[in-house]
């Protein structure tokens, strides 16, 4: 593998890292809730796209995908939004960490529910695209890659107009700033959380498909570490801030491509670490964050 | 208009306002003023239901806020220019007018207001595009209140406006709030620079830890002995 | 001290019979290799969780990375005993030892860095740790690797554990109890308050951090020599995920909650066996239903006692805990001249100057007003003289030596205490404590002398809380020792915080409104406690008020601010006639 080859591959992680930082840096700043259970969301979204997809023999395999894709989006979605309304909202007044535990908890709870579904083993991701890779010169890139790299970007960019062009969005970003003060704007922070958390959720549910379909082997506790990992990515870029979410997925997934290609593959994670703790360190509030500071 | 019966509220175990009772008749701007920590905030918090009274009740225009969301009662035509202002740093000051407009979904509607809010403060309209959290003091107060004003509400309540502001600054903002209340808008303000308060109010009650010591006509306040030497110096 | 020679008395006696009776059910076989197994664990679990409870619960910052340092210590003690012992059984001790101090090493080069974040971000770079020791040990080749660490004797006793389990549980309630403890608190209650009150809390936070993974360590010890086997797997971040949930389950800040949790949460699993399909379903299910209604754990930040328990029992009422006030002054009051001088003093924020060319010079023992409306710069004066902002030109100098950008606690022990605008008392810890914290830079008790209650501990003790009384006593509030602070009205949480702040013994003290919130009779009295205050402690005093009563009263000299700038300074009466002060903040 070249050079360039292990960038390119890189990136095609990171951004799915990417899209799965979406959710976790709209939800963290909105509710500040480092929500564990977002991770598990990734693995919902497989399994129902893996359901759809054998269900589905008869339609071409790229229909089948993008039926699958819909379908694990309206299922994560719902997920998101009545995890939020039934184990964070009644916490959101009090201490902050009792809905960290909780967050651990509908972690715990999805991972086992889908272990008594489809058992604790892993199980094959149908790979749905079987198109011939893309020549550019010398190279040739899958299919795959450049349609997740394509997709994630133009989500990024969609989201980001839809925060600062919408009303809605831009409610989104008076109740992460100022809860109260958007109350009295007229705003209704729950049904704004839960539209926060919906597109997180769905976010979640595309970068589902998309990793399933990089590494096709899905397992009840295969959203653990993308989770982990996006949800560093976030805090690398600045948590709170969506090109800084992009940001650090890209990073993440080229250090961690790069370590894997050129070191040894078991030192790929401990890069990763080690670039989060160099960038709290130096800037805590992330690659693209704000300082804040408390008034005294 | 508004009519506020004996509330209780605590903020945990702190008793903070003990049975405040006050009304507000269409049209009139009325004060309540006391000194830091009196509870004047916590009133304004409890009538836009911020905070809930533990007894008593909120009564507008002949409905009864104790259990209408904050959101709601936004609708019902009351805005709140908070403490400190609390505008939306992060944001443009046109998008803080923006969200100021949240409840109004008529664009027409929405641009004149824009317009009648530039007409008031000339200053804002120069920094639309700026983000709100670069802007001076005096120009922040400002966008508060131009912010609240894009709800088109009946009744206006003002906390501390002229906190931090220079006296040029202060005569301007209590010009401001004369015209509002010209152009129709009943007003409900909380200070703490009283004289200024007294000058522009009708009526006003007097807050001491949290309970109305007494209440009347703001002038005859202003030539009471006992405010004079506690809220106006001599 | 008759109850607290009681209190160990029955404590060590339930220990003996406890410790007797299990000897006996394990001598007789009652307690098999089963029940033993579930044992080890659920006590090396106590260790770990109360280990952690001091970081997250005491100290109040959220750690996510302690699996790291109890494998850290489990191999560190690992190896030592491999390397080392033909006798491990006789040098197990010692590999104990060992894995806690190479575990107190990491957490002391972790925590240094990591402890100057705050909130999550501690905890995500404290998890980014703790997986790096994982990915580390796994790649190692000392420490054999992902094919595990094998052959290690496995000595871990019954006996052990048990005194592990008393040792750790004792120092966290002894340690905790001095005045170090309380040092610690305070950070978790209010750090901005904790630096005021003179506690350096950053050193706190990094010797209760490292002393928090000296004890992971050796439990990760007691773990290796329990199992056998060392994976690295084993301590991955689901773990120390474990390790907080019983801490945060107990109650933070419970160490008695944290045992509890601990005990349950090793066990529990074990009693859902017959569905051992279910069982973590319904662990989660449990998790999250507690935390729904019972957020702040199951004890609160209460703890349970067996005295307590015991006494409730027979229907005993607590004695009440008095104890004799001694005239004895060892803390010593300082009576020397105070003399504050602030030359050209400005600080902008972004484009704004909020303060500019402040001015003021304080003599010993006088009181000064500093007045304006609100939103001035008043309180950035404050926050000026104690560097919790760092000016951006201009001097202060207290007694001819300059404070500038010294840390805040030592801006009080040299002798500025402060109360703030928003009151910041410490909320869950009690009137007489929150006083005791104060104190603290005039107690010499190490940690060493704390946790094993030397005679130093116990007179420095009785005397704080003698003074602290006698200081409540003068403010009125002697009946309110007990109470929590979060519980007291208002006006006398303002006065609380004055006395807290005259407990460091200060040479000048400034107060922020300190009549807010006050009634008529309460600022009268008020006025008198300040008099008070300057004529028999020798302390000058500066204070920001709107109520002209009281500023026109008692100020000798005040300093009228607007916008930033002085635009009068005089007696009350100048300036109550200067025609600036009138138009911008009296009126005519």
């Amino acid at each position: 593998m070249t050079f360039v080859n292990q960038i390119i591959n890189g990136l095609h992680v990171g951004s799915i890292y990417a899209l799965i930082a979406l959710g976790y840096t709209m939800v963290y700043g909105i509710v500040k809730l480092i929500n564990f259970a977002h991770g598990d969301i990734i693995m919902v979204g497989s399994y129902t796209a893996m359901v759809i997809m054998t269900e589905l023999t008869g339609l071409p395999l790229w229909v089948g995908l993008l039926i699958a894709m819909l379908a694990a989006m309206l299922v994560c979605t719902t997920f998101g939004v009545v995890i939020e309304r039934v184990a964070y909202k009644p916490l959101r007044n009090t201490q902050r960490i009792a809905a960290l535990i909780t967050a651990i908890g509908v972690s715990l709870l999805l991972q086992n529910i889908a272990q008594l579904i489809f058992s604790p083993n892993s199980l094959p991701f149908p790979v749905a695209i079987r198109v011939p890779p893309v020549a550019i010169g010398e190279m040739t890139i899958s299919f795959i890659t450049l349609l997740t790299i394509t997709v994630s970007v133009l989500l990024m960019l969609g989201l980001q107009a839809f925060v600062h062009k919408t009303k809605i969005g831009k409610a989104m970003r008076a109740v992460s700033e100022d809860r109260d003060a958007a109350q009295l704007m007229g705003i209704n922070v729950s049904t704004t959380i839960s539209v926060t958390f919906a597109i997180g959720s769905a976010l979640a549910a595309m970068g589902a498909v998309l990793y399933s379909t990089a590494y096709p082997i899905i397992i009840p506790t295969m959203g653990a570490m993308p989770g982990l990992k996006a949800f560093i990515a976030a805090v690398l870029g600045g948590i709170g801030v969506l090109p800084g979410a992009m940001l650090g997925g890209f990073l993440m997934g080229v250090a961690e491509s790069l370590t894997n290609g050129y070191i040894s593959s078991q030192w790929g994670d401990a890069v990763v670490f080690g670039i989060l703790i160099v960038v709290l360190l130096v800037k805590p509030s992330g690659i693209l964050g704000r300082r804040t500071s408390e008034k005294v | 208009m508004l009519i506020v019966k004996d509330i209780q509220v605590y903020y945990g175990a702190i008793h903070a306002l003990h049975g405040i009772s006050f009304e507000v008749q269409q049209g009139e701007i009325v004060t309540l003023i006391g000194a830091n920590g009196a509870g004047k905030s916590t009133v304004l918090k409890t009538i836009s239901g911020l905070l809930r009274a533990k007894s008593g009740d909120v009564v507008y225009t002949g409905k009864s806020l104790r259990n209408v969301d904050p959101h709601n009662i936004v609708k019902l035509g009351l805005a709140q220019v908070p403490e400190g202002r609390r505008i939306f740093q992060q944001m443009t000051v046109l998008e803080n007018l923006e969200m100021g407009a949240f409840i109004r979904n008529d664009r027409a509607e929405i641009e004149a207001g824009f317009e009648q809010v530039f007409q008031s403060f000339p200053r804002l309209k120069e920094r639309r595009k700026q983000l709100a959290g670069t802007l001076s003091g005096g120009e922040q107060q400002m966008l508060a209140m131009g912010r609240a004003m894009m709800s088109k509400p009946q009744l206006l309540m003002l906390d501390e406006p002229s906190m931090g502001l220079s006296p040029i600054l202060v005569n301007e903002i209590f010009s401001i709030i004369a015209q509002v209340h010209q152009s129709g808008t009943t007003v409900l303000l909380v200070e703490q620079n009283a004289r200024m308060a007294l000058s522009i109010a009708h009526r006003a009650y007097v807050l001491e830890t949290g309970r109305i010591v007494k209440s009347g006509d703001a002038k005859e306040l202003m030539d009471d002995d006992a405010i004079r030497k506690a809220y106006l110096g001599h | 001290m008759k109850k607290k020679v009681r209190s160990y008395i029955i404590n060590i006696v339930a220990l003996v019979l406890l410790y007797s009776l299990a000897m006996y059910l394990i001598g007789n076989g009652t307690i098999g290799r089963y029940y033993m197994g579930i044992i080890l664990t659920a006590g090396i679990s106590v260790v770990m969780a109360v280990s952690l409870n001091l970081t997250t619960g005491i100290l109040g910052q959220l750690a996510l990375g302690h699996a790291g340092f109890m494998a850290v210590g489990a191999y560190a003690a690992a190896l030592f005993t491999i390397h080392i012992g033909t006798e491990p059984q006789a040098i197990f001790p010692i590999s104990l030892l060992v894995g806690g101090l190479v575990a107190a090493v990491f957490g002391l080069v972790i925590g240094v860095p990591a402890l100057r974040l705050k909130g999550d971000y501690l905890a995500i770079i404290t998890l980014g740790f703790g997986e790096v020791i994982r990915i580390l040990i796994t790649n190692l080749e000392f420490t054999g690797g992902a094919r595990t660490l094998r052959g290690i004797p496995r000595v871990t006793t019954f006996s052990y554990v048990f005194v592990m389990v008393v040792l750790v549980v004792a120092v966290m309630f002894t340690l905790g109890r001095s005045r170090h403890g309380r040092a610690i608190l305070s950070i978790r209650e209010d750090e901005v308050a904790a630096e005021a009150s003179g506690i350096p809390t950053t050193y706190y936070k990094i010797f209760a951090f490292t002393l928090s993974a000296f004890f992971a360590g050796m439990a990760g010890g007691l773990f290796a020599h329990y199992v056998g086997v060392l994976d690295p797997k084993n301590f991955g971040f689901i773990r120390s995920i474990d390790y907080l949930v019983m801490v945060v389950l107990g109650g933070m800040g419970s160490i008695t909650g944290a045992v509890g949790a601990a005990i349950v949460l090793t066990a529990l699993p074990e009693l859902l066996r017959g569905f051992s399909d279910y069982r973590m379903l319904v662990y989660s299910v449990m998790l999250i239903l507690m935390m729904l209604f019972r957020p702040s754990g199951l004890l609160g930040t209460k703890e349970f006692s067996l005295t307590a328990l015991i006494d409730w029992v027979l229907r005993r009422k607590p004695e009440a805990e008095i104890e004799a006030v001694e005239a004895e002054q060892v803390f010593a009051t300082r009576h020397k001249p105070a003399l504050l001088e602030a030359r050209d003093l400005g600080i902008q924020f972004g484009g704004l100057k909020a303060l500019d060319s402040f001015e003021l010079t304080i003599e010993p023992g006088e009181i000064v007003g500093l007045i304006g409306p609100n939103g001035a710069g008043k309180t950035t004066v404050f926050n000026l003289l104690t560097n919790v902002y760092v000016p951006t030109f201009g001097s202060i100098e207290l007694e001819g030596k300059s404070v500038v950008g010294l840390p805040t606690h030592e801006i009080t022990q040299v002798g500025i205490a402060r109360t703030f605008q928003n009151i910041r008392l410490f909320k869950n810890l009690s009137v007489l404590d929150n006083v005791k914290i104060a104190y603290h830079n005039q107690m010499q008790t190490t940690p060493v002398e704390g946790t094993f209650r030397l005679p130093r501990h116990w007179r420095e003790e009785r005397l704080a809380n003698a003074r602290a009384r006698e200081l409540l006593h003068v403010f009125g509030m002697g009946e309110m020792a007990a109470k929590d602070a979060k519980n007291l009205p208002y006006g006398q949480q303002r006065k609380l915080e004055i006395a807290r702040a005259l407990a460091t013994n200060p040479k000048l003290l400034l107060l922020d409104e300190p009549a807010a919130g006050m009634n008529p009779t309460e600022t009268q009295e008020l006025m008198d406690t300040i008099r008070l205050i300057r004529d028999s402690f020798g302390v000058a005093i500066l204070l920001i008020e709107h109520d002209m009563r009281l500023v026109m009263g008692i100020c000798e000299r005040l300093v009228v601010l607007d916008y930033g700038q002085i635009i009068a300074t005089g007696t009350p009466d100048e300036v109550r006639s200067n025609p600036k002060v009138i138009g911008a903040y009296l009126g005519a």
